[in-house]
């Protein structure tokens, strides 16, 4: 499975991608709404996209919305990964189209277990 | 460091004396490690020593501490997802009336916890019949849990695990860092403290009862017990939703199984005359007296301690 | 304009934060037992709010644990060499979360800024200092102040 990471910090990008690695994504980044645009449009859908809130040029209220206008990516699941934590906020980008919503910080568990709901996670057989 | 073969034995057999449940060899490690906390506490480095105290002074307030302690279950929102979803795609259809109504709606959510298990059931009803007045008892034999289930406030973590977001917003009212359970969501439940072994001292007639991950802490005769009560508590008709890996294996026919995608579910045979549960003899030794907690409908919303910003 | 949010809220933001991304548990980050210690070498971190209520939360630390901290977040071993870049924007991201999350507990302040990095912060003019909370990270003192603008409006 493919996702992409969306968040104009560096170190951001890494932990969430560390962490998508760890459950069997192979991964992408963008530092802005518009570089994660291109880069949909480039390589093509994926399945997850993990939103930062607040980026410059394109912030992730506009990303979320231009992805969900887009009939080709009607199957990528997007989850807001933010520091934005008020309820109003949350509210908002579930409008928008936001289909997940994790607030910073978060636990590589807690992440999982937002995927799990969503079901991206490669079930695991447990003995 | 393991437990005394003699502590453990004491300590099982307060627990099966008080709760029902059955210790048997191998659970050390359980006992140990909830006890852990309690001896730390109580100045001890290790469980047996508190034990030991304990055994000796016997202060009715360690005893439940101790029972407490060995009775918490873990629990999560929407935990296994499956019985959820049976309820309102499976339970609910099956009740409506003839006329395809559902006026009301009475559920029994057993060993309820810290009260995830009730609030899933409300928001589940909430977003599948929200016509339908529902009353949901929620009950456990443990205080402590009970007291924080009333409050219906969870953490990000605990509301992040389990809880899909569109369910959070509309369900919940943020609280600090936390959320709440909206107040009509928990005007629905009232939680009791209550003994599984005992008669259910509020009435009967519930359509579904949830009795999820309980029975496996029983023995046999313990859980037929239990289940005779269960089924007298149930309107013919209704529907028992067990834990995931549990089935009613070696109990009568009162109960007919229930199809459904990874979830253990049973209906109570619905010909009322087919119905004499049997109340097994079960002499437990006397059960310390339980109170009542405060519902949640009488609980009121804490706020936060807050300290005004002041110029300094 | 009173901003309610207590101390121990901040310190539970702080538990948190430092649980789930930099200790991948809980219990080394604690309250500074005493007076606030002076810190050596200092950086600091901060993000400034906006809103009907303006302000600023400012991370400070020494600069030897503000490269820990960088450490920790970006998964580097103790011995790595942390680039002026990767510290900025770690140390940088760590202000923006702790921030993010003071902001929340504050409705009158909508919007948080970019985290900014540097050895002094600059003055925020008519701002009073509402919250300090001195905190132990593994015994090293980090500090967590908050800083209010009295009369609306932001910058």
């Amino acid at each position: 499975m493919r996702a992409l990471v969306v968040d104009d910090s560096r170190t951001m990008r890494r932990i969430v991608a560390n962490v998508l690695e760890g459950l069997g994504f192979s991964t992408t980044q963008a530092a802005d709404g518009q570089e994660a645009l291109d880069a949909l449009q480039q390589e093509g859908a994926v399945d997850l996209v993990t939103v930062d809130w607040n980026m410059p040029v394109m912030d992730g209220l506009e990303l979320v919305t231009h992805v969900r206008k887009n009939r080709e990516w009607r199957g990528v699941t997007l989850m807001m990964v933010t520091t934005e934590a008020e309820q109003s906020q949350i509210v908002r980008a579930l409008a928008a189209g936001a289909h997940e919503y994790l607030i910073k910080p978060f636990t590589a568990e807690e992440l999982r277990a937002k995927l799990d709901l969503l079901g991206l996670v490669p079930v695991e057989e447990t003995a | 460091m393991s437990l005394a073969p003699d502590a453990f034995a004491y300590v099982a057999e307060l627990v099966a004396r008080r709760a029902g449940i059955n210790l048997d060899a191998g659970k050390e490690y359980l006992v140990e490690s909830r006890l852990q906390p309690l001896a730390q506490r109580a100045g001890h480095t290790r469980v047996d020593t508190y034990v030991r105290e304990l055994r000796t002074g016997e202060r009715e307030a360690d005893v439940r501490a101790v029972v407490d302690a060995l009775t918490t279950n873990e629990t999560s929102f929407f935990r296994d997802g499956a019985p959820f979803r049976a309820l309102a795609e499976h339970v609910v259809p099956a009740l409506r009336g003839a006329d395809g109504t559902l006026p009301r709606l009475r559920v029994w959510s057993a060993a309820c916890s810290t009260g995830q298990e009730p609030y899933s059931i409300a928001m589940t009803l909430a977003d599948a019949v929200p016509d339908t007045a529902v009353e949901i008892v929620a009950t456990d034999i443990n205080a402590t849990v009970l007291d924080r289930a009333s409050q219906g406030v969870y953490s990000r973590l605990e509301t992040n695990r389990g809880l899909p977001t569109p369910m959070l917003v509309r369900h919940f009212e943020a609280d600090g860092t936390g959320w709440r359970v909206r107040d009509h969501l928990r005007r629905q439940v009232t939680f009791l403290r209550h003994n599984l072994l005992d008669a259910p001292p509020f009435g009967g007639g519930f359509d579904v009862v949830f009795l999820r991950n309980v029975l496996i802490y029983f023995d046999l005769p313990v859980k037929q017990a239990v289940l005779d009560r269960v089924l007298a508590a149930m309107r013919p008709g209704g529907f028992l939703v067990l834990g995931a890996a549990e089935t009613t294996i070696g109990l009568d026919d009162g109960w007919e199984r229930v199809p459904v995608e990874r979830g253990a579910v049973y209906r109570a045979a619905a010909v009322p005359s087919l119905l004499t549960p049997t109340l097994r003899s079960f002499a437990p030794a006397p059960i310390a007296p339980l109170g009542v907690v405060p519902s949640a409908r009488v609980a009121a919303v804490p706020l936060s301690d807050s300290v005004r910003g002041e110029s300094r | 304009m009173s901003t309610d949010v207590a101390t121990d809220q901040v310190l539970l933001i702080a538990r948190d934060v430092f649980a789930s991304m930099i200790d991948g548990e809980d219990g080394h980050l604690n309250a500074w037992e005493g007076e606030t210690p002076a810190v050596e070498e200092p950086v600091h971190a901060w993000v400034d709010l906006f809103g009907e209520l303006s302000g600023r939360a400012v991370l400070t630390t020494a600069t030897a644990t503000a490269h820990d901290l960088a450490r920790a977040l970006l998964g580097l071993p103790a011995d790595e060499e942390v680039s002026h870049e990767d510290l900025v924007d770690a140390f940088g991201e760590l202000a923006n979360v702790v921030g993010g999350n003071i902001k929340a507990l504050m409705p009158d302040a909508a919007k948080l800024g970019l985290p900014a990095v540097a050895d002094t912060v600059p003055l925020l003019e008519g701002a009073l200092r509402v919250q300090e909370l001195a905190l132990s990270w593994r015994g090293r003192p980090i500090v967590v102040e908050l800083w209010v603008l009295l009369t609306g409006g932001g910058q």
